[in-house]
């Protein structure tokens, strides 16, 4: 039996032309992107309805509990209101990535089960370090803050500057993908191993039931738990901290 | 229908993807944080004014308790202070009624006193006539002998002033 996990599909190619950048492929990533945009704004949408400022109803309270956490989080990381320009890019960040990774429990393809994804988050906040660091100490001080301590370093802290995105972009996309992996892995031994128990009973039943994979009902939804649900929560959240620590270490200088 | 790599960098998505970021932040922006902060910002506002209006009651309420005590402490002395007149007052009529009455009394019992005297004095008078002339009458029919009336009448008289001392 062979397994393998494979990238996004592509359901329409738009001919371009442009050398470096190609067709425009429209892939199950951005389809699915759409989705789960959709989907929290629709949620946000359905969560401010009817917003009353006395006598709240318990979807206000929730809405107004998702605001106050994106504020707490980013303000107690940076420590004073300083930042609060970053709050809608954090919450945006959170929101798409833990509806992106957990869009797959229903049998979609995570958008976020695509290097691409991480890789366009990582580079905006990495243009925003950027931003943040020159605006701190100027063109002339982010150039030279390089070379510190000594020189020799610079190579180093070049390549420790490029690391940030690329590690960002890496880890979250490295444990979406582990997870796809490993559960389509799981599925695909339990189907065996149904098989060959199955395939022991005698006769007609024994072929029937061999055929039905009745192994993987159970087991992989309690790994699915781990996999799916723990690691896509959490790799929303150390993605978002990690944009909010980065950039406010970025203004210190 | 194809499918991608595994792993890959396709340029279009990046773009698309940072697109889309940033769409979803506008959309969050504006479906969830900027109704929930003015709805927040409201009732901050209504707190305040409400917590602003309490006070504002509570600085009259206080005001106008001081006002009450000052004034009925100020009522509490004035009653005291009629009362006191009023009793003075009904102390000095009523010395003056019973001053009045005694001294009425004192009147009516000289002029009873008087009048007794008086009618006392008719009588004794009108008694000493009539025993005057009783007298002479039975001295002349006694001694049957004619005398002085002057002599007698003194006579009778010692006698009549010596029965009124006796009597």
């Amino acid at each position: 039996m062979n397994f393998e996990v494979a990238g996004s599909k592509i359901y329409y190619s738009i001919h371009t032309g442009i050398p470096i950048l190609g067709d425009f492929n429209i892939t199950e990533t951005l389809v699915v992107s759409w989705i789960v945009m959709a989907i929290i704004t629709l949620l946000c949408i359905f969560l401010t309805r009817n917003l009353q400022v006395e006598n709240i109803s318990k979807r206000q309270a929730v809405a107004e509990m998702i605001v106050e956490a994106a504020h707490n989080l980013v303000r107690s990381n940076t420590g004073g209101t300083k930042f609060d320009w970053l709050i809608p890019l954090v919450s945006a960040i959170f929101a798409t990535s833990i509806v992106s990774n957990l869009i797959c429990l229903v049998g979609l393809r995570s958008p976020t089960a695509d290097l691409s994804t991480e890789a366009a988050w990582a580079i905006v906040v990495f243009v925003i370090i950027t931003a943040c660091k020159i605006k701190a100490g100027g063109f002339l001080g982010y150039l030279k803050g390089f070379t510190t301590p000594i020189a020799v370093m610079t190579p180093f802290n070049i390549l420790s500057e490029l690391a940030t995105p690329v590690s960002m972009a890496c880890r979250h996309f490295g444990n979406i993908l582990s997870g796809i992996v490993i559960d389509g892995l799981i599925y695909a031994a339990l189907a065996i191993a149904s098989s060959a128990l199955f395939g022991l009973i005698p006769g007609a039943v024994g072929d029937v039931l061999s055929q039905i994979p009745i192994l993987s009902v159970g087991l992989p939804a309690i790994l699915g738990v781990y996999f799916d649900w723990f690691t896509g929560c959490m790799q929303a959240f150390i993605f978002s901290m990690l944009t909010i620590m980065y950039i406010a270490n970025a203004a210190e200088g | 229908m194809g499918t991608q790599d595994l792993v890959t960098l396709v340029p279009w998505t990046f773009i698309a993807q940072i697109c889309n970021l940033f769409i979803q932040m506008w959309l969050i922006k504006k479906f969830l944080f900027k109704p929930i902060k003015e709805v927040i910002e409201k009732r901050r506002q209504l707190t305040e004014n409400e917590i602003k209006g309490a006070r504002e009651a509570k600085e009259k309420a206080e005001s106008m308790k001081k006002e009450y005590e000052t004034s009925l402490s100020s009522a509490q002395a004035e009653a005291a202070d009629i009362v006191a007149k009023a009793q003075k007052e009904a102390q000095g009529k009523a010395d003056n009624i019973v001053k009045e009455a005694e001294q009425q009394a004192k009147g009516l019992m000289e002029r009873a006193e008087a009048d007794i005297e008086q009618s006392k004095k008719k009588a004794i008078n009108e008694a000493k006539d009539t025993i005057g002339g009783l007298a002479m009458d039975i001295a002349g029919k006694v001694v049957e002998k004619e005398i002085n009336e002057n002599d007698h009448k003194k006579l009778i008289d010692e006698f009549i002033n010596n029965v009124g001392e006796a009597s």
